[in-house]
């Protein structure tokens, strides 16, 4: 990671964290606005931070991992796109924001686990548990590495192919990501009190928000078969060599 | 909590250039029929080895004092997804390729890396695993094929099964308990043994495809001298399971049905069909991200990290992928219709075959608990 961007995340990180879920433009958004967080994407130039496409990847990523209740990455990409451009790069947003919200209801479902005692010991002693949560970690290992490579391809140039395929992955791991967090979190996750909501709410919505799997899966399948059978692998090792 | 930290993979400037070599030899020398590009890495054919051997693309990054051909990680990360993409015919020399070379380079003497290493390069010599007995599967502590001394050398005993190989391998790489009444993990060795050693019998099991790939091999008082210890006596169990992320995480644990893909994609050219769309997008982006993650985790041993986490998370994902594609074919195609001839040939053999995707190198609930181990469940 550069050190622009460990800086980056340092100053995000706190700050995500106790803006939360509850914030809102209207009392917040000087704070993010005072770190120059909305202009992340704007060229320095133009007055701008100058981000490039892996500092956003950081931001909306760590946006998702707090539940952040102001949708920062709406207004970054605003400023910088609008029309077909603005809705792949909301789509891009929301799979980095996917893969920070699995990552934080993955933290909390280990923990809880860890903590919460029955028949005697921990939850996360047992052989289910442990096996329903490895496979969300797996889930949410691939919606990290599809949003890494979004990111990447978009620094490169044209990433349609990356964003579809990131985002319809992001949008599949939400499936077994929620319904491994409640189960393994009984009632108590299905409070207002505590935070699971918070992240699987958000996980909900954003999957279904700039293209579902249908949306994606079709548009990605159209452009494979298009090009044809011989062409998918070499298509595919083209992107990265 | 981030259990996959992923950045950005630099592929080597000659990638396109390697694809290229790779590409060249598969239309030549390669296997033509699709049910047989399937899962290739099981297939054995030692003149494609031996070709490639030619062309030096094996032992890739090992030093040129050993046969070797001092290129990067990544450069042979390259040609073996193409390889396996291309449903080459890589069997024969997979395993000492990817693990028995590098463990002898690593940990062997002088003199077994002498005997077996050029060779490995050369695709002249090929390997065989021997990890699982009959009483020791999952359980893999509980081995008891046993080493006894005898003045200098050593004289080994016992069965290993499932062994993958062993009918066209040169030597075996073997797992066996050395200190007579030792526990568990404690006293064990690891011993490579010449297929052709008076007391080796090999007997093949065949599977239910019908086909021959997997053996039992028996030892009866097999003597070895003391240069077939590999590494350090006792050190067995480290020895052996420090090569796993190596074995779990390359692209083999996600592209064993990427042939059938193909020919889903080439039925579904010019029928504009929806469902089908969507089908083939949902694996493209699967095949996608996976390519992504094991790249990723190529990258990190390249650099001497071990990321043994990450690794098992590549073989799960990859494992499930490689056994969905079958079964999501055979629940869109119609295969009665004449026109979708070869794809039911290929997703038939697949559907067979692809049980063992999350058997062999670990099943899958080993693999999950390495992985609750670190989330820190365990
Ligand atoms: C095609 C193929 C090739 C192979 N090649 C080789 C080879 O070359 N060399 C070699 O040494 N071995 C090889 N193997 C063997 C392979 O490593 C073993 O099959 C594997 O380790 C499982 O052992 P097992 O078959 O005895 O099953 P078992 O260990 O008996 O397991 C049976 C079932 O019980 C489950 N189980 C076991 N223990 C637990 C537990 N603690 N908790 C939850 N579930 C559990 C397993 O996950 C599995 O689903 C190969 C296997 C296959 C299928």
């Amino acid at each position: 990671m550069s050190d622009t961007r460990r800086m980056l995340a340092e100053m995000a990180d706190p700050l995500f964290a106790d803006l939360g879920p509850g914030a809102s433009e209207d009392c917040d958004l000087s704070r993010l606005e005072e770190l120059g967080l909305p202009l992340l994407l704007v060229s320095e130039d133009e007055g701008g931070f100058g981000g490039d496409w892996l500092d956003a990847l950081t931001v909306f990523r760590l946006a998702g991992y707090h539940a952040l209740g102001i949708d920062l990455p709406a207004l970054i990409v605003a400023r910088v796109a609008e029309g077909e451009r603005r809705h792949e790069l909301m789509a891009f947003a929301r799979t980095a924001q996917i893969a920070g919200a699995l990552d934080a209801a993955l933290a909390l479902s280990v923990g809880y686990v860890n903590e919460r005692q029955q028949f005697d010991r921990a939850l996360g002693k047992f052989q289910a548990v442990q096996q329903s949560l490895a496979s969300f970690a797996c889930e949410a290992a691939a919606a990290n590495c599809a949003a890494m490579g979004a990111a990447q391809a978009l620094g490169r140039g044209s990433a349609q192919f990356e964003i579809a395929a990131a985002k319809l992955r992001a949008n599949r791991a939400v499936e077994i990501g929620t319904t491994v967090a409640h189960q393994v979190h009984g009632a108590i996750g299905f409070t207002q009190e505590y935070a699971l909501h918070q992240l699987t709410r958000r996980l909900w919505q954003w999957r279904s928000e700039y293209g579902n799997d249908a949306f994606w899966s079709r548009r990605l399948g159209k452009a494979v078969i298009a090009r044809g059978a011989d062409s998918f692998w070499p298509d595919l090792t083209a992107r990265t060599d | 909590m981030q259990t996959f930290v992923t950045e950005a993979v630099d592929w080597p400037d000659s990638a396109p250039a390697l694809r290229e070599q790779v590409c060249a030899l598969v239309v030549e020398h390669g296997e033509r029929d699709p049910v047989k590009r399937a899962n290739s890495w099981t297939k054995a054919d030692p003149g494609f080895s031996r070709k490639l051997g030619e062309a030096g693309l094996l032992g890739m990054t090992w030093p040129a004092e050993y046969g070797g051909h001092e290129r990067s990680q990544l450069e042979r990360y390259v040609v073996i997804e193409e390889l396996l993409a291309a449903g080459a015919p890589v069997g024969a020399h997979w395993i000492a390729d990817r693990q028995s070379g590098p463990l002898l380079l690593r940990l062997g003497n002088e003199e077994l890396k002498r005997r077996w290493v050029p060779a490995i390069a050369r695709g002249e010599a090929f390997a065989c695993i021997g990890l699982s007995e009959p009483g020791s599967g999952s359980d893999l502590a509980s081995v008891r094929t046993s080493a006894r001394r005898d003045g200098d050398g050593w004289v080994i005993s016992g069965q290993k099964v499932w062994t993958t190989g062993a009918h066209v391998s040169h030597f075996m790489i073997a797992l066996v308990r050395s200190e007579a009444g030792s526990e568990r993990q404690q006293g064990l060795s690891q011993f490579v043994i010449p297929m052709d050693t008076p007391g080796v019998t090999v007997k093949p099991i065949i599977d239910l495809t019908g086909a021959h790939e997997f053996n039992e091999v028996f030892f009866e008082d097999v003597r070895l001298p003391a240069s077939a210890l590999l590494g350090t006596e006792g050190e067995g169990w480290k020895q052996a399971t420090a090569e796993l992320s190596l074995e779990r995480s390359g692209p083999e644990r996600y592209l064993s049905s990427m042939v059938l893909f193909l020919e889903l994609v080439r039925h579904a050219e010019g029928k504009d069909d929806p469902a089908l769309m969507e089908m083939v997008g949902r694996l493209a982006a699967e095949a996608w991200t996976l390519r992504l993650m094991s790249a990723s985790v190529a990258a990190k041993l390249a650099r001497g990290e071990d990321p043994a986490l990450e690794a098992t998370i590549v073989k799960d994902l990859g494992n499930s992928y490689e056994q969905a594609i079958p079964q999501l074919v055979q629940s869109a195609i119609d295969f009665d219709d004449a026109d979708a001839e070869i794809l039911r040939a290929v997703c038939f053999y697949l559907l067979q075959v692809s049980p063992s995707f999350s058997l062999r190198g670990g099943t899958r609930e080993i693999i999950r608990g390495i992985i609750a181990r670190g989330l820190g469940l365990r």
